[in-house]
């Protein structure tokens, strides 16, 4: 078992730096007509939207469960959870299912993924430039090189999902 | 990101250390109380002390990788110790063994510590490592010379291992005769025949060692040769291992005059010509030269001069074994330093899931049936498709396979729930050590008599219950139990005997703890519980004596005048019987003055699979566990009456409080008012509670799953279950939803119970 957890730790070092030197690939994503990314590696897999059950009396933002494989996924509205526009779900929606290391993997809604960015640390520009004490939950805003001076802002899920 | 993905495989690693330092620490509990039990009766058999050594070691090991210094550092000494009183120059006896215990104890709360959850003993573990310094080393060596008796190759003793030898010597110090035994096994299954052969050999005597005699009639087959000590008489051994390819024979005693003859083929075989000295082999005969096996019939040894022993030389075969993994495996089995093998088999045992693989050979036979099933499918289908047939024999012939498949998927499910069984020893392991810790702590004798540990109980179960049989047996000692001098007094013999048996009931499994002590006082039961302001003198008059008994249940109460440091102080057995409540149990109790005291769980056998109710509420599914339902009825809104703002029902003459799921759970009412609903009345112990829903869909056996932590904080979901069209259903908490809706009824009971004929608090009581 222990053994098991050192490899798992290896294949991770190894999928981290085998991103092609100091690029970091990122998953951008639509939330209430603005962009944004998230690190591909905190995101496990993309699903199309399923029926989910509600669980009564459950936080707002918690939209309820899905079964995925058979396993049970709470499923989180992001747009609720950053206090965002909803707009009713459509044929774009997607839930991202989280991988950021904690016990339990998430599902969050989200209004559409696009492309997958390989960002440079000099096209991430610190959360600082957006003034004042940003919130932890913002990483730092993308500003990819080829992008046509496309800007987007960087979510740490981390902070978003240990407050569940 | 790089703080993301990182943290998450050392936390991962961490928890496996943790879980796996426990289990071998409770491993290492239970082979001291199989000492504990051996010497006893006198004697110690050396695979309990072998057991106890090879779990300090991998323990060692486990926690020096995980920079658990002190932990390491307890289990260098420990094992120090252990390992001279393996090879006899420290004899095991009660003050070594109390050390073990301390040192198993310490090696609990040292976990704590590296978990953070508890202060450092570390004055406790200097004293112990001293103490165990002063034990280490303080015998003398092995006595040489006893094995000259028998005509044995003084060469062996250069082949046997430190500890084979030691076992050697010792048997032949006890008088116990020698044997040789040869068997001749097929290479394919060694494994398994040996094996076999060693847990026949067991009730015999002990097999000191086994070697390969290097000679096989083919390249398929080895010999073993194998040395054993036994009182058994030659005929016995015969017949206690008779099988093909054996012959057992004595060796003989040497007589003054004959000559060394080595009775044994004191080197093994090596390998295989095309590869030399393999480690092992090295290790256990660096005098060999790699080159003599490609030419002897038998390897050379420096003093090949001496015969051979005559089994060795009758056979003519060139001694080409080949290396396979089988043989090789025998040989570190049979010459490899012994806490490398014996790691390896702990581990086997420690850390799989611990499922008896016969249970998994009959999923795979399920597996394979299923599939017959399947190609039946496929053939039908083509039929089918090819317009080929009757449609009325193609639909026979469907419905015929749906039966077949059906009855194999619940053979299935019954057998992956049987995986998940494990036998309540598991549990009952830890009890022994604390009945030992807690009785010497108040000086009393106790036993503790365990039967049926063999039966089994789902995991998860097995799990939550070590902390209930836990504060039960604590308490049976410290309330039950009398002094030995007052036990003596009393007629009774001066140790006192706590039985824990288990057994399985139906669909259910009975532990009983009974403690053989004074017994409970209804008396001093009733004057506490009025003190307490509990009850009323009036009411305790009227009460039965199992309604007296449950009163040991409730929050806050304990006879005792006097909290100890085990018990008394008023949590406990409260807490024993919320604990099993949520495993879907019960408990009871009864006691007789002076005889003792008997406390009943009753548990299901599993929590896996459950019967429950399909309910519809606003269009919306929910499932309540069949367990807590006693009836479903039509709502008869003309019966519905409100008492102190909540709706009372009159069900045949009772009231029925009820609730309506819609409303508690919040969801929009539908368009259209239903003509009728249904009430879904469920019970738990002596409350009951009807819940009010739009339709009651029938019953189905389900699979619930748990919701996850993120939806920790939301009471009244046991989990959710994926019904066959693929829809989850969320699985109410009868339990928790009935305390929810009915406790804030309760304290407004409470005021009225004076003019009640039982107060709420026995009512709570009862359900014990």
């Amino acid at each position: 078992m222990v053994a098991l957890a050192k490899m798992a730790a290896e294949r991770r070092a190894l999928r981290r730096s085998g991103d092609g030197g100091k690029r970091i690939e990122h998953l951008a994503l639509s939330l209430a007509g603005e962009k944004y990314a998230v690190p591909i590696a905190h995101v496990g897999e993309i699903l199309r939207l399923l029926p989910i059950t509600e669980v009564p009396r459950a936080p707002s933002d918690v939209l309820g469960v899905i079964s995925v494989r058979g396993r049970l996924v709470t499923v989180v509205d992001l747009r609720r959870r950053l206090g965002v526009h909803e707009s009713p779900f459509d044929g774009k929606t997607r839930i991202l299912l989280s991988d950021v290391g904690l016990a339990e993997s998430i599902g969050l809604v989200v209004d559409e993924v696009h492309q997958v960015w390989r960002l440079a640390a000099e096209e991430i520009e610190a959360a600082s430039v957006l003034g004042g004490e940003p919130p932890a939950h913002i990483a730092g805003l993308g500003r990819p090189a080829g992008g046509n001076g496309e800007v987007f802002v960087i979510l740490n899920l981390r902070p978003i999902l240990a407050a569940l | 990101m790089a703080e993301g993905g990182g943290q998450d495989p050392n936390d991962k690693a961490r928890e496996e250390f943790f879980s796996e330092a426990q289990e071998l620490i409770d491993g290492l509990g239970r082979d001291l109380l199989a000492i504990d039990e051996a010497l006893k009766g006198g004697s110690v058999p050396p695979d309990a002390i072998n057991d106890v050594f090879r779990g300090v070691h991998t323990l060692k090991g486990l926690t020096g990788v995980f920079g658990a210094g002190r932990m390491a550092g307890l289990s260098h000494v420990l094992e120090d110790l252990l390992d001279d009183v393996r090879l006899g120059r420290v004899p095991m006896g009660p003050s070594v063994l109390d050390l073990l215990f301390q040192s198993v104890s310490l090696y609990v709360r040292l976990l704590a510590v590296e978990s953070g959850a508890a202060t450092d003993p570390l004055s406790e573990l200097d004293d112990l490592l001293s103490t165990l310094g002063q034990f280490s080393h303080k015998g003398g060596g092995a006595k040489p010379g006893t094995a000259t008796q028998y005509d044995l190759d003084p060469g062996i003793f250069g082949v046997l291992t430190e500890y084979e030898e030691h076992r050697l010597r010792s048997n032949i110090q006890e008088g116990i005769a020698l044997y040789r035994i040869r068997v001749l096994f097929p290479l394919a299954t060694i494994d398994s025949a040996l094996e076999n052969l060693k847990v026949r050999a067991k009730p015999l005597g002990e097999i000191v060692t086994y070697l390969p005699t290097g000679s096989g009639s083919d390249v398929d087959t080895i010999e073993l040769d194998i040395l054993m000590a036994s009182n058994a008489s030659i005929h016995e051994l015969r017949a206690g291992l008779a099988g093909a390819g054996i012959t057992v024979e004595a060796v003989p005693k040497r007589s003054p005059t004959s000559s060394s003859r080595p009775a044994m083929p004191a080197t093994p075989t090596p390998a295989t010509p095309a590869t030399p000295t393999t480690p092992v082999s090295a290790a256990v005969m660096p005098s060999e030269s790699p080159r003599a096996t490609t030419t002897t019939a038998m390897p050379s040894r420096t003093d090949s001069s001496s015969p051979r022993d005559s089994i060795a030389s009758t056979s003519g075969d060139i001694p080409s074994v080949p290396a396979t993994p089988a043989f090789k495996a025998v040989r570190q089995g049979s010459q490899g330093p012994v806490p490398a093998r014996q790691e390896v088999s702990l581990r086997s045992v420690v850390q799989t899931v611990r499922v008896d693989i016969r249970k998994l050979d009959r999923l795979m036979t399920i597996v394979g049936e299923l599939a017959i099933v399947r190609t039946a499918l496929s053939r039908l289908s083509e039929r089918a498709r090819a317009g080929a047939g009757d449609p009325r024999e193609l639909l026979i012939e469907l419905g015929r396979l749906h039966r077949v498949f059906e009855r194999h998927l619940s053979q299935m499910q019954s057998g992956i729930l049987e995986v998940r069984m494990v036998p309540l020893g598991q549990a009952f392991d830890k009890l022994g050590r604390i009945v030992r810790q807690i009785s010497r702590v108040h000086g009393k004798l106790v036993n503790l008599v365990v039967t049926g540990a063999e039966t089994e109980i789902d995991k998860l179960i097995v799990e939550e219950l070590s902390d209930p049989l836990m504060h039960m047996i604590r308490n049976a000692i410290d309330h039950g139990i009398e002094s030995s001098d007052e036990r003596v007094r009393a007629g009774k013999p001066a140790a006192g005997t706590i039985a824990l048996n288990a057994f399985q009931k139906g669909n259910q499994v009975v532990i009983e703890v009974e403690d053989d002590g004074h017994g409970m006082d209804r008396a001093k039961i009733l004057s506490v519980a009025i003190e307490r302001g509990m009850l009323t003198p009036e009411e305790a008059h009227d009460l039965s004596t199992r309604e007296v008994l449950s009163l040991v249940f409730l929050a806050g109460f304990t006879t005792k005048g006097e909290a100890t440091d085990l018990s008394g102080r008023g949590v406990g057995l409260d807490v024993v019987r919320t604990n099993i409540g949520k495993l879907g149990g019960v408990i009871d109790i009864t006691s007789e003055m002076g005889i003792g005291t008997k406390m009943t769980i009753t548990l299901p056998i599993t929590l896996a699979i459950i019967n429950v109710l399909l309910v519809d509420v606003s269009e919306r599914l929910f499932a309540v566990p069949l367990a807590n339902v006693t009836e479903a009825i039509v709502l008869d809104e003309g019966h519905v009456r409100t008492v102190e703002a909540r709706e009372m029902l009159s069900v045949r003459g009772t009231s029925l409080p009820i609730c309506r799921l819609a409303n508690l759970f919040r969801i929009p009412p539908r368009d259209r008012p239903r003509v009728r609903s249904f009430v879904v009345i469920t019970e738990l112990g002596e409350r009951r509670l009807g819940f009010v829903v739009d339709e009651v869909l029938g019953q189905q056996d389900i699979v619930i799953k748990p919701l996850g932590k993120s939806l920790k904080s939301v009471r009244g979901f046991a989990g959710a279950t994926e019904l066959g069209d693929q829809r989850l259903v969320l699985v109410i908490d009868a339990a928790e939803l009935i305390d929810e809706v009915l406790a804030s009824g309760e304290s407004r009971l409470l005021a009225l119970a004076g003019s009640h004929h039982v107060s709420p608090m026995l009512a709570k009581a009862e359900e014990a």
